[in-house]
């Protein structure tokens, strides 16, 4: 027993075990209720009753909402994601070069996305979309005169939801320096040396030389833009509207579980989402052997 | 060295479970008003809040729905029964309309409900028929909750399945309240309780040729409910179905909603969109409409806050008459899971029967429904208050009927509704079709739940 207790290993698992705890109390056990009460029908207030795939078959041939709130979330991804990327490399190649204010630029640039996600900004968002928000009031020092809603309007309002995450493409941009800074110098004197023109430096030195972190950045978003709720929540006050153009996913499952009391149809749901995030994922990794160049690995 | 390692991190782990380990039990209950799973709701070691003897010191959490006002006065009810009772200390919760439902159910969820809770028609079926509410009546047999002044009529409207699920607090009826002044600036006459849509309609292109609108919007499931009524139909039916047959009539209702609409007599859709949903913001009280179509209790919320005198007004006939009916404004309820069920049932017997809380409420939940009670604050009575309460008795008269409380599973079909006359709104779909088409889900959504 002695010679147990005084086994590395052991100590070393004593002091992860309030993690361990934590982690399969409040990440295990949840993820697998969840799954268990995919199965069921659970208003929350009495105890669950099995029915089966029942919720699954549901969702799928049955729910014309959730396929359309599937149909605004792709959308949502598809847009924002590489618009948020393509912003990020773009500032982040435009700081890496200037030296004057560069860090104050930085912070500015970032700042958005340390707030972006809160409930405040969303409200600010409201503020500025509105019809007579900041938005409108730009639009008309040029001339242009719209009292129109952005967000109230059916084809505008996933844009105001795309912008915002657009708007903190900061996260991104600073991973992104991080990576041009790692770029030894040496292989642009090289190419230049060679005779390669800006554009060629460009396409054949630094893109290859950052496209793990662009694989990185691609992932992390492209998972966090499928869960995105609080800005849905907040700017459309829950509604998903006008018209169900900014129901994203995670707000009709919000509605199932605490609107209509419908537990196991949103645990269902959230399974889904989890498989179609795992797919993506998936694919995004697959095809990543074509574009992505490990410099450890060597030239393929 | 590594047998102290051990030993230090054995004491580490045990001060990380107690630090991080969930509730603790005796732990006074932290803030009111979060939404994650909550702390016990009460600390009382031991008691269990008798009236009698030595009184241990209670909590008991209270929380309703409002506007500023409303909050504004219901704390000052509450500091006068803290007064009276020293030994009860009550915490109260509070939110708009909509919010304040969405943090009640994760609360049920995690059985930590507060002790008294406002409660509303809409809902009271989804609560009371999963078990989280108290059946009133045998407090009111044993005279804890004081009905001696009370109709039974009043008591029926919550009741649901024969148990007292909650006390109505005051009685009100759908209203349209109106701006007298704006009518007549347009060129039209002060509608009288006669009017009918078709006055409506006219009234409103009076007033959009002065740039005004009729109201900012007409709540659906109150008045196509009504209209329903008025033709002798209904829109729930008491076994927990859809009650009308006749589709037409959903669609009559709704084509005259939408040439209004069209017509530019409503808000537009975009930018009711924004709105929060409170009196501080419609239309009527911000001066861009001469209508609210409400209910009565909302009058004096709604008259203080436009500061001009306004009207009260029963909804567009013809059949008025069929189509009103009395009902709870709010209520109270008491839940199951309150550890001091019987000073909560004293609590809500205040509210209910004592005069000089409701010295301060002055009617603004709803008329009173005990008799003593409105007889001692009448001469208190604002004329809006009074106005008020003349109305709700001009409805008694009127009303041939009670209406049916929304069934469970009522949510997800107001819900449907709504999107419908979106749709409807923006051209995606006929009145027609949209019909039949809320026949179909809405008859789906209702069996669903009945199961």
């Amino acid at each position: 027993m002695k010679r147990l207790l005084e086994h590395d290993n052991v100590v070393g698992y004593v002091y992860l075990s309030p993690f361990i705890l934590g982690f399969l109390i409040f990440t295990l056990y949840p993820i697998l209720s969840s799954f268990y009460y995919s199965f069921t029908g659970y208003n929350l207030m009495e105890s669950p009753n099995w029915i089966g795939l029942e919720n699954y078959r549901t969702m799928f041939l049955d729910d014309e909402k959730l396929i359309k709130s599937l149909k605004v979330t792709f959308t949502y991804v598809f847009a924002s994601v590489p618009l948020r990327l393509g912003f990020a490399l773009f500032v982040a190649l435009l700081l890496y070069r200037t030296v004057s204010g560069a860090g104050f630029y930085r912070a500015a640039y970032y700042l958005p996305s340390l707030i972006g996600g809160s409930v405040a900004v969303s409200i600010m968002w409201i503020q500025v979309f509105g019809d007579q928000g900041l938005v409108n009031a730009m639009l008309g020092l040029i001339g242009i005169h719209t009292s129109m809603s952005w967000i109230g309007n059916p084809s505008t309002s996933l844009g105001t939801l795309i912008a915002l995450s657009v708007w903190q493409f900061g996260s991104s941009m600073l991973i992104f320096l991080a990576g041009l800074k790692n770029i030894p110098q040496t292989y642009y004197e090289a190419a230049s040396v060679d005779g390669a023109n800006r554009f060629q430096r460009f396409f054949k030195v630094t893109i290859p030389l950052l496209s793990p972190i662009m694989l990185f950045n691609l992932i992390m978003q492209t998972i966090s833009a499928f869960m995105t709720f609080t800005p849905a929540y907040v700017i459309t006050r829950g509604e998903g509207g006008p018209l169900d153009t900014t129901l994203l996913y995670s707000l009709y499952l919000f509605r199932r579980a605490f609107t209509f009391f419908q537990m196991g149809y949103a645990s269902a749901m959230a399974w889904v989402m989890l498989l179609i995030i795992g797919l993506i994922t998936f694919i995004l990794f697959k095809t990543s052997v074509y574009w992505v160049h490990y410099e450890s690995k060597g030239e393929k | 060295m590594r047998r102290f390692a051990f030993v230090l991190a054995l004491m580490l782990l045990l001060l990380a479970a107690f630090g991080c380990g969930g509730n603790e039990p005796g732990s006074s209950s932290g803030p009111s008003a979060n939404t994650d799973t909550g702390t016990p709701a009460s600390p009382a070691p031991g008691g269990n809040g008798n009236g009698s003897g030595n009184q241990e010191n209670i909590t008991l959490r209270f929380a309703w729905w409002g506007g500023q006002s409303r909050h504004d006065y219901t704390l000052k009810m509450i500091e006068m029964y803290e007064k009276q009772h020293p030994h009860v200390k009550i915490e109260p919760e509070y939110a708009g309309f909509d919010d304040y439902w969405k943090k009640l159910v994760p609360q049920a969820a995690a059985n930590d409900l507060p002790d008294v809770i406002q409660m509303s028609v809409a809902y009271v079926t989804e609560f009371a028929e999963r078990g989280q509410l108290v059946d009133l009546a045998e407090y009111m047999e044993q005279g804890l909750l004081d009905k001696s002044s009370i109709p039974d009529s009043y008591l029926e409207i919550g009741r649901h399945d024969g148990k007292q699920y909650q006390i109505t607090l005051g009685v009100n009826a759908l209203a349209v309240i109106a701006d007298p002044q704006m009518i007549e600036d347009a060129g039209g006459t002060v509608p009288t309780e006669q009017w009918t849509w078709d006055d409506l309609e006219e009234l409103g292109a009076k007033l959009k040729a002065k740039g005004k609108m009729l109201t900012a919007t007409i709540d659906h499931r109150n008045f196509l409910n009504y209209y329903l009524r008025s033709k002798g139909q209904s829109l729930f039916s008491p076994d927990g179905g859809l009650g009308y047959t006749d589709d037409g009539l959903f669609a009559e209702y709704f084509t005259r909603y939408k040439r209004m609409y069209d017509n530019g007599y409503f808000l537009s859709l975009d930018k009711f969109a924004q709105k929060k949903g409170i009196p501080e913001d419609d239309e009527m009280v911000l001066g861009n409409a001469a209508f609210s179509f409400s209910w009565s209790n909302l009058f004096v919320a709604d008259s203080a806050l436009a500061k001009r005198p306004l009207d009260i007004l029963p909804p567009p006939g013809p059949d008025a008459d069929q189509g009103l009916y009395l009902q709870s404004s709010q209520g109270l309820s008491v839940t199951q899971n309150s550890k001091h069920k019987e000073e909560a049932v004293k609590f809500v017997n205040f509210f209910i029967n004592d005069i000089e809380a409701n010295k301060i409420m002055l009617g603004e939940r709803g008329v009173p429904i005990s008799s003593k009670v409105q007889e001692a604050i009448k001469p208190l009575l604002s004329p809006e208050s009074s106005k008020v309460v003349d109305y709700i008795a001009r409805v008694g008269e009127m009303v041939t009927s009670g209406n049916v409380i929304d069934p469970v599973g009522g949510v997800e079909v107001i819900k449907l509704l709504n999107d419908l006359a979106e749709q409807i709104a923006y051209n995606a779909i006929t009145p027609e079709e949209a019909a039949a088409k809320f026949r179909k889900e809405a008859t789906a959504i209702l069996a669903k739940n009945k199961s």
